[in-house]
């Protein structure tokens, strides 16, 4: 089980300990800051933090050190003429970086190898710890790409990237709002595969186009990456095939909209959510904070609350706000108002955190 | 020379040093444009291009600048001329309240 979790938050970066039992705050960085998104390498241990500065830009940091001491990477960044549209006919804007959206990590046999997924859309490649990044331009040059549009933003975003356990040269993308991409030979070429989502939100014409699905995550079982989870913005979706073709998965209740989905390490037919009411309010349904979860594959969904508030909650969980641990039984949950909830057995029971933190962006296990 | 000040929320991603005290920081700068005046900031403290320009060389959005008291007039040409004792301030800009 893992003793330590990265909370990255509104106002700086919290690292949590488990002591005596307990999580406790052992480390508070970037203390004010909009700190988006933490990545722990596991191949060397060290943390990248991804901070939005908002008048000063997005920024990467590094630590070799569990967070005490950081040193400022490069950033992605655009070139002179890339362009991004929003399908909705508005004119193209040129590109700039907004926020990075995801942090992955490449294997043990590519050292260097990071990958950043951005909005507006373009998905990095650094080949030397992030000193410097490279735009993938074989996704960004893909004509389709001028018909995704923003989710939550004004722009496309790349907020997932799954890196093939079995061969890290396969690699699959999820964008908001634009589908799933995937490559099979390390980013050189890419073909949509959102094949079977629909999209509730568009013309009825269009509601099957790949293009335009909003998926808000997507993640792989480790052990059996033919298995892909999705949760997208009107409905949940599983794919047996690696990402090829996707069902839907109907009737989930009290919800199937929501952000967050985190998938068991070892058996694909596990998997969690945290649903809301639809784009309009997004908040608990019946204003109670609830995990769904699965264990069937998605044949049946229990609702887990024990240990969650019981009085009226109004906690959302963000897209990148569910963690789970290397052994399927840690679970973290990082919500909106700051609340931090933690489980020990796959979320039959959660502990809340004895600390009112601010909104929280993203948890990871480190 | 130009003066530059950067106003304290940009100061403090310099690299640390303990000799300064906390605040806005003052520098003597070079040039005869704002433009060049960066270019002569950036070559001490490198790490703060990315904080007051963007990639493709403009003044970030929410980011000022002003000369001797007025705002400059391009923030993608940077080519407001500075007199000797010109006075450039980089600042936060205020917006959405």
């Amino acid at each position: 089980m893992s003793d330590r979790l990265l909370v990255s938050t509104r106002k700086g970066l919290f690292v949590l300990e488990r002591l005596g039992g307990a999580w406790a705050i052992a480390r508070h960085a970037f203390p004010g800051d909009n700190v988006t998104l933490a990545l722990h390498d596991p191949r060397d241990g060290a943390i990248t933090a991804a901070l939005d500065l908002g008048h000063f830009g997005t920024k990467l940091q590094r630590s070799t050190d569990g967070g005490a001491s950081w040193t400022e990477l490069a950033v992605p960044a655009y070139a002179e003429g890339d362009e991004v549209a929003t399908g909705d006919g508005k004119p193209n804007a040129a590109a700039t970086l907004k926020l990075v959206w995801s942090l992955e990590a490449g294997v043990a046999d590519q050292p260097g190898r990071l990958w950043a997924g951005t909005l507006p859309g373009g998905l990095f490649r650094s080949d030397d710890l992030g000193a410097s990044w490279q735009l993938v331009r074989a996704l960004w040059d893909v004509p389709d790409r001028m018909s995704w549009f923003g989710g939550g933003y004004d722009t496309p975003g790349i907020h997932s990237i799954c890196v093939d356990p079995r061969d890290a040269r396969v690699l699959r993308v999820a964008i908001s709002t634009g589908g799933v991409w995937r490559s099979d030979d390390d980013g050189a070429s890419w073909r949509q595969s959102a094949h079977g989502m629909r999209a509730a939100y568009m013309p009825p014409e269009l509601a099957h186009e790949p293009n335009h699905q909003d998926v808000h995550r997507m993640v792989q079982c480790r052990a059996a990456p033919e298995r892909l989870w999705v949760q997208h913005h009107n409905g949940i979706f599983r794919s047996d095939d690696g990402g090829t073709r996707w069902t839907e998965i109907e009737d989930v209740p009290p919800s199937v909209f929501g952000f967050a989905v985190a998938v068991h390490p070892s058996d694909p037919d596990r998997a969690w959510f945290v649903p809301a009411v639809k784009d309009e309010r997004r908040i608990p349904v019946d204003a109670r904070l609830v995990v769904t979860r699965t264990r069937d594959g998605g044949a049946s969904f229990e609702q887990l609350a024990d240990g969650l508030p019981a009085t009226p909650s109004y906690d959302l969980v963000y897209r990148h706000g569910l963690a789970i641990d290397a052994t399927g039984d840690g679970l973290a949950l990082g919500t909106t108002t700051g609340g931090l909830w933690t489980s020990d057995d796959g979320g039959d029971r959660w502990h809340v955190l004895d600390a009112r933190l601010p909104p929280i962006l993203a948890v990871a296990y480190a | 020379m130009p003066r530059m000040l950067l106003a304290s929320q940009l100061a403090r991603w310099l690299p640390p040093d303990p000799a300064r005290p906390e605040g806005a920081v003052q520098l003597e700068v070079g040039g005869h444009t704002v433009g060049a005046a960066l270019e002569s900031l950036f070559a001490t403290h490198p790490n703060l291009r990315g904080y007051v320009l963007d990639e493709h060389g403009g003044v970030r959005h929410h980011v000022a600048i002003f000369v001797d008291g007025r705002s400059i007039r391009r923030k993608d040409r940077l080519d407001d001329p500075l007199g000797d004792d010109a006075e450039i301030h980089v600042l936060q800009a205020l917006s959405g309240g």
